[in-house]
């Protein structure tokens, strides 16, 4: 098991628990998708995992071992990358930086970051012939596809993607969703927090719907795929 | 006034280049405060108590040991650098996490507070005497009509160099890079792995460090003393607001520009003036431009 989180309780005040008691399992490469209404608790669950936010109580286990306490910081050591909501380029710095940024945790070893660079730019050759340009002047599926290039630089074992499709164009959507696709090729434990139903599920293997900070409903995408509208009705 | 002395290069010269000498200071002092503000979001009114701390360091080391004045600049500049770490990570750090999402207004009232404490213990442990020295180098420079000391130019020359390194650090080094990534953005930066904390902590040393040495370096102009502090940070301020909140090679340019108008309007009006002078400047600009000369966009630039 990739990532297993065993009744979570965690809020921004100790007084107002977001989170009460949510299970959740994200099996070896696989893609798992959380859904839920505004205010579910989604992104805070992916905040909670990442050391953001202190559990009150229960258990983040990662390959078996508690991450309970670890800070943000030390999270991609553990081999868990995390695409934060919204644009996360750096956008005064060239995309070879970002890249290289990417890679901070083994900016010592130059031999890796090198193979890290080469592999990222034949994934995209896009990025190599912009790799000199500030990010920030680079078009928004650009800068989507370096952040997820920059994710993938220490090759983690484990992705979180905090609603990676949202504020871009239908177009832009459909390309993420197929760089997603790519990773879950490659092997990665992918989990991912969306409002953008259809598409993600489209992508998942197994579902998790969160309601008010508790799990709503499990199970298997061809399972919710049946109940779906029965499940997206209640939250209505 | 007599414009005439312009046409002299003998005196455009020397306040051309006590203009500079200025400036160097402003700029020492303008690039700390920016770096600090353009990373963390703190304005640091305690800076020229940093830079007063950097005086008696001078003071301790060249005098009282008697030591060469390269050392005693290298062990202002070091010991204001351990001392900012300390502040940053006893005070400021312990304010972010406990104060949430306002802490920058209270950080400002924080460094308040560091200011007068510092201006005080100072008052307390040195008294109001000044301690300088008369001069760190001998000799001055002759070249036609034209007379420049050596030490005007050892504090040209030490004040590039340190900006030049400081420059190459942001721009080339990786710890430089991460600076840079945190002050884009910092939730992304730390998702890459790297320690915010620790970024802030070194950030507020090195911008007490550029303080601490600007302090050690002018000291035969501003002798050691509890609020030698006063007239560095106000001018370097104006600077850091003339040259775009947060953008470090504008604070720079502002620094220099500031100081030779400075000298220039000293030497026709009269010293009273010079006051005037940059207010007046900041406020003409504030108006033309109100993000600063050099701002490119609203946001800090490392």
């Amino acid at each position: 098991m990739a990532l297993e989180i065993r009744d979570i309780v965690a809020g921004y005040t100790r007084e107002v628990p977001i989170l009460d008691g949510v299970n959740l399992k994200a099996e070896d490469g696989r893609v798992t998708v959380i859904l839920g209404p505004n205010g579910a608790g989604k992104s805070t669950l992916l905040k909670a995992i990442y050391g953001y936010l202190t559990p009150q109580r229960g258990e983040v286990l990662h390959d078996g071992r508690s991450i309970v306490g670890l800070k943000p910081n030390d999270m991609l050591r553990q081999g868990i990358a995390y695409l934060i909501q919204g644009h996360s380029v750096f956008p005064r710095m060239t995309v070879e930086e970002n890249l290289e940024l990417g890679g901070w945790i083994m900016r010592g070893d130059h031999q890796r970051m090198h193979t890290a660079l080469d592999s990222v730019y034949a994934r995209f050759p896009r990025l190599k012939e912009k790799r000199r340009l500030l990010a920030g002047i680079l078009s928004g599926g650009e800068q989507r596809m370096l952040e997820v290039a920059r994710l993938t630089m220490t090759g983690p074992r484990t992705i979180l993607l905090d609603e990676p499709s949202v504020g871009l164009m239908p177009r832009l959507v459909d390309e993420v969703y197929r760089e997603i696709i790519k990773l879950k090729q490659e092997r990665y434990t992918i989990l991912i927090v969306d409002q953008n139903v259809k598409k993600s599920i489209s992508i998942a293997d197994y579902v998790y719907a969160l309601a008010l900070g508790r799990n709503r409903y499990e199970g298997p995408k061809e399972d919710f795929e049946k109940r779906l509208d029965d499940i997206v009705r209640e939250w209505i | 006034m007599d414009f005439s002395l312009l046409l002299e290069p003998a005196i455009l010269t020397e306040v051309l280049v006590q203009g500079l000498v200025r400036g160097a200071m402003y700029a020492l002092m303008a690039s700390g405060l920016s770096l600090i503000f353009g990373i963390m979001g703190v304005k640091n009114f305690s800076h020229g108590e940093l830079f007063m701390l950097g005086t008696y360091a001078m003071f301790f080391v060249t005098v009282v040991l008697g030591w060469p004045w390269p050392l005693g600049i290298a062990f202002a500049a070091l010991a204001l650098f351990v001392f900012g770490m300390l502040l940053e990570r006893t005070l400021i750090e312990t304010l972010r996490r406990r104060a949430g999402r306002d802490w920058l207004l209270d950080a400002f009232i924080l460094t308040i507070g560091m200011l007068v404490v510092m201006q005080n213990l100072a008052l307390i442990i040195f008294g109001t005497e000044r301690r300088g020295v008369t001069s760190l180098v001998d000799g001055v420079l002759v070249w036609g009509p034209v007379i420049v000391s050596y030490e005007r130019l050892m504090v040209l020359a030490v004040a590039s160099g340190v900006g030049l390194a400081l420059w190459a650090f942001i721009r080339f080094s990786s710890l430089g890079k991460a600076i840079r990534a945190a002050a884009q953005d910092p939730d992304a930066a730390q998702t890459l792995g790297i320690d915010i904390r620790l970024v802030y902590t070194i950030t507020f040393g090195i911008g007490a460090a550029l303080a601490g040495l600007a302090g050690g370096l002018l000291i035969s102009i501003y002798p050691a003393h509890p609020t030698v502090g006063f007239q560095p940070v106000i001018k370097s301020i104006a600077c850091v607001i003339l040259g775009g909140l947060g953008n470090v090679p504008g604070a720079i340019i502002a620094a220099l520009l500031l100081g030779i108008i400075e000298a220039y309007s000293t030497f026709f009006m009269s010293a009273g003036w010079q006051n005037v002078v940059t207010a007046a400047l900041v406020v003409i600009i504030l108006i033309v431009r109100p993000s600063g000369l050099f701002s490119s966009s609203k946001v800090e630039r490392a």
